[in-house]
């Protein structure tokens, strides 16, 4: 039986976990990754937070990355590809919560610390500091559907079809669709988390001429929002998650209601920082620490407060603003930008 | 024994590539050994009934374009059966993937010849269809494979430590191909993917020969399918990256895409060539970016040389 310990990221440290390991520069650890979206604003910033972090930390020699978009398949064989190479601990986003368990026991069986980050897996040996999915989806349509008055039509722009995360969040989703039995989902679609498929989606149903009062996504959201203000249509609210171009247009597009849900990519880093703790020898009590997503909203004091505060328009659009986890992560904005390992 | 080297000169070629790059292997990772070869051969696994099933319609004249989303309904089907069912029951399970493998491959051959529209546009149809009906049958990924057929192709076996999953892929691909080959059919195959007309003049039905090609290609993407579910424990609806893979590795391993010439064994020691640079670049942490780049590149070249080895040899 699994433990699982739900809290924010910042309460984990409370909770026992231990501080991050401290740039001291003895060890010479080469860390393992793997993920299978690539060319996603997200899982980059998830990659840059990886190295940049490996870099601060000081204990990381070299990283070896396997980044590419693949299925659990291609991911077993890159997991097994960096048992080959020897590596001391392995950081994966998992494409699957089960697909890939047979790599990842053959890993931790050969002396590998195995992390997963963003998505769990339901391998025991291997440790999981993930965004709760569920959670975030809940937290956001249940927002959006107060702020109809519990009654409307809503649009619902999902991830990619199939995708473990989608799926988590597709059940957070219908959990707060259960609770607003008014609400009504007008148009589900599948935008494969991809910018240029979501605008065309949503611009294709603005055509159609239906009425629709709210608009729910799974984080591929400033482009729904420029396609509203380019179509002349009357704005309607908008969830989306912490990418610098939409925590933009929050504070700046006049008339725009919207929530940002958090989704830090930057779980990438501080899945570098428990796989060095975990090989300095300082074993966390759980083996899955989930992160609790918060909502920003533009229309109450606090949340305008904390949008403001995540400005960032060094940034790419696509990135999550939150590029640091507070306890987790030691580099600083410049290096996660820059985006540079150990010994590049 | 000369003549069967220079018959099958490409595919002593790659053999001879394969080896160096062992070499090359063993020199960067020293610790490369058994464990090393067996990972190869069950990543190799997928890619190799992909690319068994694109070859064949390949030497027959024709693309299927469709190749990976049949796996991907192979798969899931397969996993959503075998959830909560018995070992016994697997077997029937696995008869059943395999079946309807056929079937859409049949159905895909079926289309072509009967509306005689090009094989690329409807295999590309045929694409979102299989993968519209991969989703259906699951919507995320999920699903079991029954634990003896996971551990099919988990080890070495006690012949000098060859992987299970080499031998798995050896009987598979051998038992459809070998007796094909050598049968009428299997002539036919050829013929029609070298000159239609003269093969029809000659008196093959090649429509019929058509669909019975494409109904093999299912087979094998069945079979590709059925090995993701074996690997992975579950079945994943959205098809991986085995389209451009498989056509990759049938053009590596000597099939002319104009079809008429080639075999399977080629092809796949191909697949085993790209798995292994894939491995390497990763033993070297090459940036993740500059690997596809790479391979490609490596694949260009390849080709390239064979085509100029092929018209030196002509010259002479």
């Amino acid at each position: 039986m699994k433990r699982v310990l739900k809290t924010a990221a910042a309460a984990a440290i409370a909770a026992g976990l231990g501080a991050p390991a401290i740039a001291g520069g003895h060890a010479d650890y080469t860390i393992g990754i793997s993920n299978t979206v690539q060319g996603n604003g997200w899982r980059e910033e998830m990659i840059c937070a990886m190295k940049a972090q490996a870099l601060a930390s000081g204990d990381v020699g070299s990283l070896n990355i396997a980044h590419r978009n693949t299925d659990a398949a291609g991911q077993l064989e890159d997991i097994r590809n960096l048992i080959q190479a020897g590596v001391d601990a392995i950081v994966l986003n998992p494409s699957n919560t089960e697909g890939v368990n047979s790599a990842i026991r053959e890993a931790t069986e050969a002396g590998i610390v195995v992390v997963a980050v963003d998505q769990a897996v339901t391998e025991e040996s291997a440790y999981v500091l993930s965004n709760d999915q569920e959670g975030y989806a809940y937290l956001g349509a249940k927002w959006l559907f107060e702020q109809l008055g519990g009654s409307g039509d809503v649009v619902y722009m999902r991830g990619a079809a199939g995708a473990g995360a989608d799926n988590d969040r597709h059940t957070g989703f219908t959990r707060a669709l259960e609770e607003y039995p008014d609400i009504n989902v007008v148009h589900e679609v599948f935008t494969g988390w991809q910018q240029d498929q979501g605008k065309q989606q949503i611009l294709d149903y603005i055509a159609t001429g239906l009425p629709f009062d709210g608009i729910w996504t799974s984080g591929i959201d400033n482009v729904i929002v420029d396609a509203l203000v380019e179509s002349d249509v009357p704005l309607v609210p908008v969830v989306g998650a912490d990418n610098a171009g939409f925590v933009g247009q929050l504070a700046s597009v006049d008339g725009l209601v919207g929530a940002a849900v958090t989704n830090p990519g930057s779980i990438g880093g501080a899945g570098v920082t428990l796989a060095l703790q975990i090989l300095g020898g300082d074993i966390p009590e759980d083996r899955t620490v989930l992160v609790t997503p918060s909502l920003w909203d533009n229309t109450t004091e606090e949340g305008m407060a904390l949008i403001n505060a995540a400005q960032n328009p060094n940034l790419d659009p696509e990135w999550p603003v939150s590029v640091s986890i507070p306890g987790w992560t030691t580099y600083t904005m410049e290096e996660i930008i820059a985006c540079k390992g150990p010994g590049e | 024994m000369m003549r069967l080297i220079s018959k099958n000169r490409w595919t002593m070629g790659l053999f001879v590539v394969l080896a160096l790059l062992f070499v090359v292997t063993k020199i960067i990772q020293p610790d490369f050994g058994a464990s090393g070869v067996e990972s190869l051969a069950r990543a190799s696994l997928p890619f190799a009934f992909a690319t068994a099933a694109m070859a064949v319609v390949v030497i027959a004249g024709g693309i299927d374009l469709s190749v990976a989303s049949m796996m991907a309904v192979a798969s899931v089907t397969a996993a959503v059966l075998m959830q909560g069912a018995s070992d016994a029951m697997a077997i029937p399970i696995v008869i059943l993937v395999l079946v309807i493998g056929v079937i859409m491959g049949a159905i895909n051959g079926a289309l072509i010849v009967i509306t005689k529209v090009p094989d690329i546009v409807v295999t590309l149809a045929m694409l979102f269809v299989w993968e519209g009906v991969a989703l259906l049958i699951l919507n995320a990924p999920g699903g079991a494979a029954a634990d003896w057929l996971e551990a099919l192709i988990v080890g070495g076996t006690g012949l000098l430590g060859i992987p299970k999953a080499l031998i798995v892929l050896a009987v598979c691909v051998l038992v459809v191909w070998i007796p094909l080959r050598r049968s009428r059919l299997g002539l036919s195959i050829y013929a029609i993917g070298s000159d239609e007309n003269a093969a029809f003049r000659s008196g093959i039905a090649v429509g019929r020969t058509r669909i019975i090609a494409y109904a093999i290609c299912g087979l094998f993407a069945a079979m590709g399918g059925l090995s993701l579910t074996m690997s992975t424990g579950i079945g994943e609806p959205i098809p991986g990256p085995y389209l451009l893979a498989s056509v990759a590795a049938v053009v590596l391993g000597g099939v002319v895409l104009g079809g008429g010439k080639g075999g399977l064994i080629g092809p796949i020691v191909a697949v085993f060539i790209l798995r292994l640079v894939r491995m390497d670049l990763t033993l070297m942490s090459v940036d993740p970016n500059v690997t596809t780049i790479v391979e490609g590149t490596i694949m260009v070249a390849v080709v390239m040389l064979g085509g100029v080895l092929a018209i030196r040899s002509a010259r002479s």
